[in-house]
């Protein structure tokens, strides 16, 4: 049977966030907040699936329907997306990543999936 | 073209947290094309996440007067200065408030400046007259000390405006490059 669009999106949300929490441990921020970061956009995708049916198919399309459709999750996607753009010159920070990783929280809620 | 929200008459809200908004990189240097505009918000001492909220909502107010993209980062006191921060010169060096509508500088004292060392030895006689006509101007056209308010500190030596950087550069190099340049906050 095949997979399913929500179901892909609800997997690579969990193992995303799961990973983060592993990296998060191990007191690697940079790589927690990437992750924590892939795993909300994840569950903002997921999101726009079950609201509209449809996913985008970039970050440009996606800024644009939440920014149209959803501000509140457009809030957080502006937030956090310079962080995940410039994690591969910046020190990441505890605090940072405990940050994206809430906004991951507050999107699994919204989802209604359990991290 | 440069994007003088600086000295825009704005209405921001903001709370009493933010320490500075200012606005810096490439769409505060004359002569540039900038894609986007650069905002840094300085904040006092507060957790990170309202850091990154209130930031939101002063881009919300930004975004709504001018058409270009803007990318805010938030620091407070003591992530401005952090090695961790690549853009910290740019914002002290080149950054304008746009609460004091000055340079970002000013609030700690200082006034940043450029200072171009040049040397006109080996040019040619008409070559000289040249650079003499770009700097000070002739048949009351204004030259490039006056007209952006540049100064000649000694022969050899011209103090610029780090805005103005490229402008005085860019007009230098068509007649020699036997310049140098020093930041200076004095």
């Amino acid at each position: 049977m095949e997979i399913t669009k929500e179901e892909i999106l609800t997997k690579t949300a969990e193992e995303y966030f799961h990973s983060g929490e592993d990296e998060f441990k191990r007191e690697r921020h940079n790589s927690a907040v990437v992750l924590y970061f892939k795993s909300l956009v994840s569950l903002i995708d997921l999101f726009i699936l079950q609201n509209t049916g449809n996913t985008p198919s970039s970050h440009t399309e996606r800024f644009r329907i939440t920014q149209e459709n959803f501000p509140e999750i457009y809030d957080l996607l502006d937030k956090d997306f310079p962080f995940y753009q410039n994690s591969y010159f910046q020190i990441m920070s505890k605090e940072l990543a405990e940050v994206v990783k809430n906004d991951a929280e507050i999107m699994a809620g919204k989802t209604e999936i359990e991290l | 073209m440069m994007q003088k929200l600086w000295q825009e008459k704005l209405k921001l809200n903001y709370s009493k947290s933010v320490f500075d908004i200012v606005q810096f990189g490439s769409s505060v240097i004359e002569g540039e094309n900038p894609r986007d505009l650069d905002i840094a918000v300085i904040f006092h001492k507060i957790p990170l996440k309202e850091q990154l909220e209130q930031a939101q909502i002063i881009k919300k107010q930004l975004q709504k007067l001018i058409e270009i993209p803007i990318h805010v980062s938030s620091f407070d006191l003591y992530s401005l200065f952090e090695s961790s921060n690549f853009a910290k010169e740019n914002i002290l060096f080149y950054g304008k408030s746009l609460v004091s509508k000055d340079y970002f500088a000013k609030k700690f004292g200082f006034s940043p400046r450029i200072q171009i060392f040049y040397s006109l030895k080996d040019l040619k006689k008409k070559d000289k007259i040249r650079f003499n006509y770009m700097l000070n101007g002739r048949k009351g056209e204004y030259g490039l000390l006056r007209e952006y308010k540049g100064r000649l500190l000694c022969p050899g030596l011209i103090e610029v405006f780090p805005e103005h950087r490229e402008i005085f550069v860019n007009s230098i190099k068509k007649i020699t490059n036997s310049f140098k340049i020093i930041n200076t906050l004095s």
